[in-house]
């Protein structure tokens, strides 16, 4: 039985930020899900804020070397999915607090 | 599934020249204002020679240098020959200076500059069409790169044509051929290449989501049918035909900015940064622009033609060149000087990497040049049209500046 939790793993992913908008991904709602095996390894499910984002691999690799430091952790996957398409209301209230100027 | 890749990432060195020499090109272009009439004509050599001065050294110096960046972001794969932007701006700079020097000094120059700028620009689209054939998801967004890029290569022949007729006597009638040459250039690849970059850039900046692509789309359209049409009116030299072109690539131009407000009401970012105001600028020049367009062909007085492209030229183009600077360099910086760094230690926002007070100079200094040097150009006051062109040198003073502080920002972090 693995000992990693979700909420784990997404602590570790928050401390990713989009240098663009300055938040971090888990805050942003771009981290959809994260399923963890009984061996530890870790899929996680994210979306990125634009399908032409030029950090589009470079963001999936912080993610992946992000949750990769979490102890005991086995493989680290991460897909990118593009359904549900992010929005605004997917993001805390202090990003969109935030964002609105 | 699409991904750019640092391997799709053009080097840092090879596309900061394009950003250095282009914002020196503005600066000059702004100087040079100074010594042009409010009363000359767009067949004056003079003017001819500045509009080749602004558009090639200026705007399509770094259009190029941004779409070495941009084309695998909309096209969805890596260049076919990245290296070709090593030898691109270089004859483009030559081509430019030369061309300019035809106008203004002799004639006789003009072919050989225009032949430099044809292969910088044939070397452009080489790369451009080659990468494109690579393109398996042929999106409208291709098509549309792929009718522009051709509009450019018709363009820059009949700039070539007309460059033979003034340096060598070759038997043009140039006063039918300057507006297809326009035509082509402006509404075939700069326009339709606007179009598109900003259906990527504009929603990716301002994050918005779930909008109508039904305007943009039939924009596009319009805009193509719009230029070919003019063409083959120039060939027949039809001139009712010609006016017609005109109204469709005005309702393109239309449909194009109903998509802009669309995108800009579901936007969820609504901070109105340097970006954001230059967009402003720049869209809202455009409307005024094809305003004195509509006149001028209801008139078909000079000083609406004139004023016209004032306010395409140095408003549309380059507040939306100026405003997208400030956020296409810090992303290269960045991706170049602090992106090995995430993770291992603090890295600066974006945001950080721009100059904001020097930005805020060149966004007031140059709106307000741009409004009086028009009024200026209108009403055919030279003061007025003076006293806006030293606000332009002022605000592209601030401007060059600001792109020397973006391009050397962390400078000691290069690898």
């Amino acid at each position: 039985m693995c000992a990693i939790t979700k909420e784990q793993v997404f602590d570790a992913i928050s401390t990713v930020i989009d240098p663009e908008v300055g938040f971090n991904l888990v805050e942003m709602g771009l981290i959809y899900d994260a399923i963890i095996d009984e061996t530890c390894n870790v899929k996680v499910i994210m979306t990125l804020s634009t399908r032409g984002c030029p950090l589009h691999q470079m963001i999936t690799q912080w993610v992946k070397e992000a949750v990769e430091k979490l102890e005991g952790v086995g493989e680290v996957e991460v897909e990118v999915v593009w359904e549900p398409a992010w929005n605004i209301t997917m993001a805390d209230d202090n990003v969109k607090k935030a964002l609105n100027g | 599934m699409f991904s750019v890749s640092k391997d799709y990432a053009p080097p840092f060195g090879m596309i900061a020249p394009f950003f250095w020499i282009g914002s020196l090109f503005y600066l000059l272009g702004m100087v040079f204002l100074l010594f042009l009439s409010p009363d000359a004509g767009h067949f004056d050599p003079a003017v001819a020679g500045w509009a080749h001065w602004f558009l090639l050294g200026f705007m399509m110096m770094i259009i190029f240098g941004a779409m070495a960046q941009l084309v695998p972001v909309v096209v969805e794969v890596g260049h076919f020959s990245v290296d070709l932007y090593y030898i691109i701006w270089p004859l483009l700079l030559l081509g430019t200076v030369l061309m300019s020097a035809g106008f203004w000094i002799s004639p006789t120059i003009l072919p050989y500059g225009g032949l430099i700028v044809l292969i910088s620009m044939v070397i452009f689209l080489y790369d451009t069409l080659m990468t494109l054939r690579k393109v398996t998801n042929v999106t409208l967004t291709v098509k549309t790169v792929v009718a522009s890029n051709l509009f450019l290569l018709a363009g820059i022949l009949t700039g070539f044509m007309m460059a033979l007729a003034v340096g060598a006597g070759l038997d043009v009638d140039i006063g039918n051929w300057l507006g297809a040459h326009a035509v082509l250039v402006l509404g075939g690849y700069v326009t339709l290449t606007i179009m598109g970059l900003s259906m990527i850039l504009l929603p990716m900046f301002g994050l918005s989501h779930g909008f109508d692509e039904t305007p943009v789309n039939q924009a596009f359209y319009l805009m193509i049918a719009g230029v070919i049409f003019y063409f083959f009116a120039t060939v027949i030299g039809w001139e009712l035909g010609k006016f017609l072109a005109f109204v469709m690539m005005l309702a393109s131009v239309t449909l194009y900015l109903h998509q802009v407000v669309i995108i800009y009401q579901t936007r969820a970012r609504k901070e109105n940064d340097i970006w954001a105001k230059s967009m402003f600028v720049g869209y809202g020049s455009l409307l005024l622009a094809a305003m004195l367009g509509l006149v001028y062909m209801m008139t078909n007085s000079e000083n609406f033609l004139m004023s016209s492209a004032w306010f395409l030229m140095i408003g549309f183009f380059s507040f939306l060149i100026n405003g997208h600077l400030y956020k296409i360099i810090p992303f290269l910086v960045w991706f170049e000087r602090y992106s090995p760094l995430v993770g291992k230690e603090k890295v600066p926002m974006l945001a950080d990497m721009l100059p904001k007070r020097m930005a805020d100079y060149e966004f007031i200094f140059s709106s307000l040049g741009l409004l009086i040097g028009g009024i200026g150009l209108l009403v055919g006051n030279s003061d007025l049209f003076m006293g806006g062109v030293s606000l332009l040198i002022a605000g592209a003073l601030f401007m060059f500046m600001s792109v020397r502080w973006m391009l050397k920002y962390g400078e000691n972090k290069s690898q």
